[in-house]
C-alpha cells in the first residue's frame, strides 16, 4: 500500500503538471490557425511563407482539428459558443458558412478585402462563402466530383447521363460507386442530383423549394442505381473511401468521387489508374447540364479574435495565386481562381482532366450553405432518402423527402 | 484429486476456444495494422503484402509523432486517476461497510446518479469550467473528470466487497496479541485486495479507454490522451481513413494494458489464500 | 490505509439503543464523513454545475446558431421529445440492444469467472487473455469489427458464415446483430471480472461441505455459489445495464444510427452538437437520465438487500 507521503507527491505532481500545457496565447503577433492537418502539407508550408514574408508581422501557428469534418466543427463550435479569443483563423468547410455567420461567429469580410477574395474566383465557389449576398470567409481551395471510368470498358468517350451508365453497367456487369451512407456525404449526392435535375432544395432559409417533376425524376435515377445490378452489395453503407477501395479492386467500371482517387489508384493500383479515365459530373436528363458537387475550404475570420487586420493580411497573403498552386501541387486541392487552371503547372498537375475540372467547378451547384440551419436540413435529407435501396416508389419518396425538409426548416421535432 | 486425460482435454478445449473468441478481432487489428494501404481493403484476413510502416510512422518524430507523446500521457493520466480514485473510494467504502451514519444511501445514491447523467451534456459546461479556472489542456483536468466518472463504480464494488470481509477477524487477531496495524495488514488488507485490484482494474481501463472528455478537454498532446489522438490521425488524403495506422496504434497501446492486467489479475485471488485466518 | 483504529465490530452489533445520541456514535459518525468526504466533494465539484445547467437548458429554447431566439420555453422541450415516434423508436431500440447484451453478457460472464477461477492450468493466460477486448480502444474495436462485416473491405462474407454479398449493415437485422455482438465482446470481460472477485470470497469449506453432503455440481452452483454472489452480480448488472442503456460508440462507427438502429445517446448528439439545440439535446439527456435512474430503481428493488446501501445498516 502506497503511504501517505507518495500520495502526496502524486498530488503534488498532477498539481505541478497542471502548470505545464495549457493554451499557447502565443505573442502579440502570433495569429492561431484551427484547421485540419491536410496531409499534403500544402497549407502549412504556405502560411510558412506567409508568415515569412510579413517580416515579422504576423506569425501564424497552427492548432490542429480532427480530420473528419464533423469532429472539426464540433470543436470549433464549442469554443465559438465560450466566446474563445484565441482562435484566429479558421478553416471552414463550405457548408458552415450561413450557419456561423448567423450565431455570430464571422463577421462580414471587409471592404477592402472583398476584391481580393474574389478575384478571378469560380461564382460557384464564392457563393459557398456568402450569407445573405454578404462575403463572410474567403475561399481558398475548392474540390468536386469527377466522374472516373474505365477506358478499358467505355473507350474515351463515357456515357453522359446516370441511365445509360447504369445500362452499360449492367451489361457489363460492373459495378457504379457512390456514397450513400447516411452521412453528409449523401446529402452531397442527393443535392448534386437534384439541382442536375433542375429543382432547388431550399429557397432562401426556411422556404422549402424541392419542385415535384424534377425532385422526383432524381429520386427515380438514384432509386434505380441502388435497386440495379450496378449497385454495390454495399451501397446504403458507402463513402469516398469505399467507393474508391472498391473502384480501386477493378470490380468497377464508373465512380463519382472527389480527384484524390488519381493519385491514390497511382499508388495503390496501377493497373486501374492506366485505364483511368475523368469527366464532368454524370447528368439526369440528357438537355440538361449537370451540376457537380461543390467542396473545398474557405478561411473565416472568428468574431471573437483581437487580430482581425492582421489576420485578413495573412489571408490576402495565402489565397495569391502562388500559394494556391502550392497548396494543389502538395494535396491534390483544386484552386478557387478559374485564371490558374491555364497555367502549366496546373495543367500538368491534374493531366488528363484539367478541363473537366475546371468544367466541373464552373457548373457546379453548391449545396444551400447560406442556409444558418444547414445542419437540420443535411439531418433531414439524410432521413428522407436514406437508405436509397428503399426508393422504389418516387411519388412516395418525394413525400417522405418534402416531409422531412419542412420539418428541418423549420428546426421543429426530432430529427 | 485425480485428473485424468479427459479432464485436461475438455479443460484445454475449452481454454482454448476461449482464448481464440476473446482475441480474435485483435488479431484482425494485428492483421489490418500489417498491411499496405494498397491492401487494406482487400476483404482479406492474412494480408498478401505485410509491412511494418504502419508502426514506423506512429513513432517518427520522436516526441512530436502521432503516438508517443499521447501514449506517454495516457498511462500518467490513467495511472494516477487510478491511485486517487482506488484511495478515495476505499475510504468512502470502507466508511459505508463498517460504520453508521446518516446519509449512506445519500452518498451512495448520489454517487450512482452522478455517474448516469449523460456525459455529452456534461462536457460543455466543464470545457466552460476548465478554461475559466486555467486547468484546460492539462493532466489534472482530465484527472477530475475521471475521478468524478469511476468513483461511483469503484465505490460500489468496494462496498459490495468490504461488507463481505469478517470483521470479526480483527477482534480476533487482537485477541491473539496482535496490534490494530498489524491486525489490520495481516488479516484485513489481504481479504480486501481482491475487491481493491478489481477495482483498480476497472478504474484504470475506464480512464484509458475515455474518448469524450479527452477530445473536449485538450487541444494539444500536452494532455491529448491514446484515444483523442486517434482522430488526428491523417490518411493519405482528407477522404482516405488511416486505417492501417489506427490498428497499429490501437495494437500498440494493449501493451500497458496487458502489462497492468497481468500484474493485476493474481492479486484478485490472492486474497483468498493469503493469511486468511478463518476457524 | 487510515491510520486510525476502526471501531470494533463487536461493540457496534451490540450498540445499546439510548435516547439521543452517543459520545461514540458521534465520532464515528464524525470519521465516516471525514473519509466519505474527499470522494464527494470531487464529484459534486465537477458535475455539480453541469448537471444544473443542463436541466436549466432543457427548459429554454436555446440554439447556439439563432442567438437571438432564446427565453424559458417551460416544458415545450419534453413536449417536442415525448410526442416525437422517432423518440419512441429510438427507445426501443436502445432497451432492445441493452436487454439482449446484458443477458448474454451474464451468462457468458459468469462462465468465464467460472473458468478463470477453476481452470487447472494456464488460469493466468485465461484471465489477461479475457480482459484484453475490455482494454481496446473502443472506437477502434468498432471499427475492427465494422471493417471485418463490411462487404467492401472485410474478410466475414468470405467465409461460410455469411452469403456472398451480405450487406450486414444494411439491414437492420444483421446490423443490430453485430452491434450486440460488439458490444458483448467488448464489455463481458466487465462482468467476468466483477464475477471472479465475487467467486473468490466464497469459502471453499462450503462446497466440501455440500459435496460431502451429495450435491452434484448444479446444486452446488445454484443453492451455493450464486446466493453468495448476489453482491457482485447486482454491482455487475446494475452498472452494465446503465452503460449499456447509453451505448455510443459502437452504432456511432457502425451505421451512424441507420437502419433503425439508433440509440438515444446518438439522437442527443444529434440535437445537442449537430443541430446546436442546445434546449432540446438537454431534454434528451434530462429523459435519458431519468430512464436510467428508473432503470436503477428497479435493479434495488429487484435485488434488494444485496446491493450496496440497501438493507441492512452496519
Amino acid at each position: 500500500m502506497l503511504s501517505r507521503v507518495c500520495v502526496a507527491a502524486v498530488l503534488c505532481l498532477s498539481l505541478g503538471l497542471a502548470a505545464c500545457g495549457g493554451d499557447s496565447g502565443g505573442g502579440s503577433n502570433t495569429l492561431n490557425f484551427f484547421i485540419f492537418n491536410e496531409p499534403g502539407g500544402g497549407p502549412q508550408e504556405v502560411a510558412k511563407k506567409c508568415s515569412q514574408e510579413s517580416g515579422g508581422k504576423y506569425e501564424i501557428e497552427f492548432t490542429f482539428l480532427p480530420s473528419q469534418a464533423d469532429a472539426q466543427r464540433e470543436q470549433l463550435v464549442r469554443r465559438l459558443g465560450a466566446e474563445d479569443e484565441s482562435i484566429d483563423l479558421m478553416g471552414l468547410d463550405v457548408i458552415w458558412t450561413g450557419e456561423f455567420a448567423n450565431a455570430g461567429w464571422l463577421d462580414p469580410v471587409p471592404d477592402d478585402m472583398v476584391g481580393p477574395a474574389s478575384s478571378q474566383v469560380f461564382q460557384s465557389v464564392l457563393d459557398t462563402a456568402k450569407f445573405e449576398d454578404r462575403l463572410y470567409a474567403v475561399p481558398i481551395w475548392s474540390n468536386t466530383q469527377l466522374l472516373w471510368y474505365r477506358k478499358d470498358k467505355v473507350g474515351d468517350k463515357p456515357p453522359q447521363t446516370w441511365d445509360q451508365m447504369i445500362e452499360v453497367a449492367e451489361r457489363e456487369n460492373m459495378k457504379i460507386h457512390v456514397q450513400a451512407n447516411r452521412y453528409e456525404g449523401l446529402v452531397v449526392w442527393v443535392n448534386a442530383m437534384i439541382l442536375s435535375a433542375g429543382a432547388k432544395i431550399v429557397n432562401g432559409p426556411t422556404e422549402v423549394s424541392l419542385e415535384e417533376g424534377p425532385t422526383k425524376r432524381a429520386l427515380e435515377v438514384m432509386g434505380k442505381l441502388a435497386n440495379s445490378k450496378a449497385a454495390p452489395p454495399a451501397i446504403d453503407t458507402s463513402n469516398e473511401d469505399s467507393a474508391r477501395l472498391g473502384f480501386e479492386s477493378g470490380d468497377s467500371i464508373f465512380m463519382v468521387n472527389y480527384p484524390f482517387v488519381y493519385a491514390s489508384a497511382k499508388e495503390n493500383a496501377p493497373k486501374i489508374y492506366k485505364e483511368m479515365g475523368a469527366a464532368v459530373y454524370p447528368r439526369v436528363d440528357a438537355d440538361k447540364e449537370s451540376k457537380p458537387p461543390l467542396g473545398g475550404i474557405n478561411i473565416g475570420v472568428s468574431s471573437f479574435s483581437k487580430k482581425k487586420d492582421l489576420a485578413y493580411e495573412a489571408i490576402r497573403c495565402m489565397i495569391k495565386a502562388e500559394n494556391q498552386i502550392t497548396i494543389a501541387e502538395k494535396g491534390g486541392l483544386p484552386p478557387v481562381r478559374s485564371d490558374l487552371y491555364d497555367d502549366p503547372r496546373i495543367q500538368k498537375l491534374y493531366s488528363g482532366f484539367v478541363d473537366p475540372l475546371r468544367d466541373s467547378i464552373e457548373q457546379a451547384g453548391p449545396r444551400p450553405s447560406e442556409s444558418p440551419a444547414y445542419t437540420d436540413l443535411s439531418l433531414g435529407i439524410q432521413r428522407g432518402v436514406h437508405p436509397v435501396t428503399e426508393i422504389k416508389d418516387p411519388q412516395e419518396s418525394y413525400d417522405k423527402l418534402k416531409e422531412f425538409v419542412e420539418q428541418a426548416v423549420k428546426r421543429e421535432g426530432l430529427l | 484429486m485425480r485428473r485424468g486425460t479427459r479432464e485436461y482435454t475438455i479443460w484445454s478445449v475449452g481454454i482454448v476456444a476461449i482464448i481464440i473468441a476473446a482475441l480474435f478481432p485483435v488479431f484482425w487489428l494485428l492483421m489490418i495494422s500489417l498491411k499496405t494501404p494498397a491492401t487494406v481493403g482487400d476483404k482479406r484476413l492474412i494480408p498478401k503484402e505485410w509491412t511494418l510502416d504502419n508502426y514506423e510512422a506512429l513513432f517518427k518524430g520522436g516526441l512530436d509523432s502521432p503516438l508517443l507523446q499521447p501514449l506517454i500521457n495516457s498511462i500518467i493520466i490513467a495511472l494516477i486517476a487510478t491511485t486517487i480514485a482506488i484511495f478515495l473510494a476505499s475510504f468512502t467504502a470502507y466508511a459505508i461497510a463498517r460504520l453508521s451514519f446518516p446519509g449512506k444511501s445519500l452518498v451512495l445514491g448520489g454517487s450512482l446518479a452522478i455517474a448516469m447523467f449523460p456525459p455529452i451534456s456534461t462536457v460543455g459546461p466543464l470545457f466552460d469550467m476548465w478554461r475559466a479556472l486555467g486547468i484546460y489542456d492539462t493532466y489534472i483536468g482530465l484527472i477530475i473528470p475521471y475521478l468524478t466518472f469511476a468513483l461511483p463504480l469503484a465505490i460500489y464494488t468496494l462496498v459490495a466487497f468490504f461488507r463481505e470481509i469478517p470483521w470479526e477477524l480483527e477482534q480476533a487477531a487482537a485477541v491473539d496479541g496482535a496490534t490494530p496495524l498489524q491486525a489490520f495488514r495481516k488479516v484485513i488488507a489481504p481479504l480486501a485486495a481482491p475487491g481493491m485490484f478489481t477495482a483498480a482494474i476497472l478504474v484504470f481501463i475506464f480512464c484509458w479507454n475515455d474518448f469524450l472528455f479527452a477530445i473536449t478537454l485538450t487541444s494539444s498532446n500536452d494532455s491529448r490522451t491514446v484515444p483523442a489522438a486517434l482522430a488526428f490521425f491523417t490518411g493519405e488524403s482528407q477522404f482516405t481513413a488511416p486505417t492501417g495506422n489506427i490498428a497499429a496504434a490501437a495494437i500498440l497501446v494493449t501493451i500497458p494494458i496487458i502489462i497492468f492486467v497481468l500484474l493485476f489479475q493474481r492479486r484478485i485471488v490472492a486474497g483468498l489464500t493469503a493469511g486468511a485466518v478463518k476457524g | 490505509m487510515s491510520t486510525a483504529a476502526p471501531p470494533q465490530v463487536g461493540a457496534a452489533a451490540e450498540k445499546p439503543r439510548k435516547v439521543g445520541v452517543t459520545e461514540r456514535a458521534r465520532a464515528e459518525r464524525k470519521l465516516a464523513w471525514m473519509l466519505c468526504a474527499p470522494a464527494v466533494i470531487v464529484m459534486l465539484l465537477v458535475t455539480a454545475y453541469p448537471i444544473v445547467y443542463a436541466v436549466v437548458l432543457s427548459l429554454q429554447k436555446k440554439d447556439l446558431r439563432f442567438p437571438d431566439e432564446g427565453g424559458f420555453a417551460g416544458l415545450d422541450n419534453y413536449v417536442t421529445v415525448l410526442s416525437s415516434d422517432l423518440w419512441w423508436k429510438v427507445v426501443g431500440n436502445t432497451a432492445f440492444i441493452t436487454v439482449v447484451s446484458v443477458v448474454v453478457e451474464l451468462i457468458l460472464g459468469m462462465l468465464l469467472a467460472l473458468v478463470m477461477h477453476r481452470a487447472i492450468f494456464g488460469r493466468g493466460a485465461v484471465r489477461t487473455a479475457v480482459l484484453i477486448p475490455y482494454g481496446i480502444v473502443t472506437v477502434v474495436a468498432a471499427f475492427a469489427w465494422l471493417y471485418a462485416f463490411d462487404p467492401a473491405t472485410g474478410f466475414v462474407n468470405d467465409t461460410f458464415l455469411s452469403p456472398d454479398d451480405k450487406a450486414w449493415f444494411g439491414e437492420r437485422g444483421s446490423a443490430l446483430f453485430v452491434i450486440i455482438v460488439a458490444e458483448v465482446w467488448k464489455t463481458t470481460p466487465f462482468m467476468a471480472l466483477l464475477l471472479l472477485a465475487g467467486l473468490t470470497t466464497i469459502d471453499e469449506g462450503l462446497y466440501e461441505a455440500a459435496r460431502v453432503d451429495g450435491a452434484n455440481a448444479w446444486q452446488r452452483f445454484t443453492r451455493i455459489t450464486l446466493p453468495l454472489m448476489k453482491p457482485a452480480i447486482a454491482v455487475a448488472l446494475l452498472f452494465r445495464t446503465l452503460d449499456a442503456f447509453r451505448v455510443f460508440d459502437s452504432i456511432f462507427v457502425m451505421t451512424r444510427g441507420a437502419q433503425d438502429t439508433q440509440s438515444v445517446s446518438i439522437l442527443g448528439y444529434d440535437q445537442l452538437i449537430g443541430r446546436l439545440n442546445l434546449g432540446l439535446g438537454s431534454a434528451v439527456s434530462v429523459l435519458i437520465f431519468l430512464m436510467v435512474l428508473a432503470i436503477a430503481f428497479l435493479f434495488v428493488k429487484g435485488f434488494g438487500a444485496a446491493v450496496p446501501g440497501q438493507g441492512d445498516d452496519r
